[in-house]
């Protein structure tokens, strides 16, 4: 839009009541300016990254700048364990079709190498607790997915209670046998 | 600076009490937005002569990183939802139905999942536009075989659910070979 609001200069239009008042003082503050209304510029076609890469904006939140806190820590730690079971799923399938002898035989080998209860429970403690936890924050993030406990109060809430549910539960687990 | 231009000039600015009426329009509108003046807002009459903005809203849809997947959305929850349930069931009643849907659900979530990070993470801003094509492209595969795998292993193996109550069944005593002898 190719237009100019000239504003005048003092005391052209006294209009409002707010001005009645204190008149004189006020005008003193009042200076002539000229707005220049140019065409809106389209925003550039750019993806965020771009963008923060053509203004030198780092990405956000930095890291090493900010401060390190449960929601945060507990999302990215959904990630992690929504990953590290990924892992395991692709290792037991790709184990499955590429090992010379039918898995079970592998099972039965570590059965016989007798171990240790320690080793076998910080074995099952590797699995157990990803799942665990990310079956536990899986439902809290469904839960949030039917617009339930989004309060900041309620998410330290549900997280605190699945940290401690997850934890024992993977304890738990890895005792069993 | 916007807040002292206001004070300097509040008398000669009535006329732009009319603007947010323009603005509205932007955010309501989806794509190409006509941004017209009404015919009865005489109090612009300098903004009349602004003839027609185009505004391109459309193309602030790039910023989202993930792009747009809001129809994939409601089955990535479903089959979380059904993974619920899927794995304990299969852990503890382990049969050939269950582990082969076990196997679909967990992949299906796995891959969605995945792609997230994938798109995230190995974005053509980081490591170049053909690399991140060929994460997900790489990610497809692994994605497709590991189900072939795992439906193999349910149908010529003990399957997802045995596998995993043998894992469990495993205490590292010799408990063990008391076991394993019968
Ligand atoms: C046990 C039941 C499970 C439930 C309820 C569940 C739930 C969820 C949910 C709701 C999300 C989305 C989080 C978000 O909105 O950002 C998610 C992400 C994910 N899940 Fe699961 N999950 C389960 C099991 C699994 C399993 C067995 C695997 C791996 C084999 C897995 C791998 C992943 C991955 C890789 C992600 C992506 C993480 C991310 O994008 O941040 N999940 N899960």
């Amino acid at each position: 839009m190719s237009l100019i609001f000239r504003l005048a200069g003092p005391g052209s239009r006294l209009g409002p009541q707010i001005l009645r008042q204190n008149c004189t003082r006020m005008l003193n503050a009042v200076r002539p300016v000229t707005m220049k209304c140019e065409p809106a510029v389209p925003d550039k076609n750019e993806s965020h990254d771009e963008r923060n890469m053509r203004i030198g904006r780092p990405q956000s939140p930095h890291l090493s700048i900010y401060k390190p806190q449960l929601t945060a820590l507990l999302s990215i730690t959904h990630r992690a364990t929504g990953m590290a079971l990924s892992a395991y799923v692709i290792a037991l399938g790709y184990s499955a079709v590429s090992l010379q002898l039918p898995l079970d035989h592998y099972i039965e080998q570590l059965k016989l190498m007798q171990i240790g209860a320690g080793p076998v429970f910080a074995l099952k403690f590797l699995v157990a607790f990803p799942l665990s936890y990310h079956f536990f924050n899986g439902i809290r993030h469904l839960l949030w997915d039917t617009a339930r406990f989004l309060s900041i109060k309620e998410v330290y809430a549900t997280g605190y209670a699945m940290l401690a549910v997850s934890t024992v539960g993977a304890i738990v687990l890895s005792g069993m046998s | 600076m916007a807040l002292s231009l206001l004070a300097r000039n509040i008398p000669k600015l009535r006329g732009f009490a009319a603007l947010p009426r323009c603005t509205f329009r932007i955010q309501k509108a989806q794509n190409f937005t006509q941004l017209v003046v009404s015919k009865n807002t005489n109090s612009l009459s300098l903004a009349n002569k602004c003839k027609i903005q185009f505004v391109n809203v459309g193309q602030q849809a790039k910023r989202n990183m993930s792009g747009d997947h809001g129809k994939i959305w409601t089955i990535e929850k479903i089959i979380s939802f059904l993974l619920l349930g899927l794995v304990p069931a299969t852990f503890l009643y382990p049969n050939n139905i269950l582990d082969n849907a076990f196997a679909v659900a967990c992949v299906l979530h796995f891959h969605w999942g995945l792609e997230a990070c994938v798109i995230d993470y190995a974005r053509p801003i980081v490591v170049g536009p053909i690399l991140s094509k060929i994460a997900i492209a790489l990610l497809y595969v692994v994605s497709a075989t590991t189900l072939g795998a795992l439906i193999y292993f349910n149908q010529t193996q003990i399957g997802i659910g045995c596998a995993l109550r043998d894992f469990w069944s495993i205490t590292g005593t010799a408990a063990d070979n008391q076991k394993s002898a019968k």
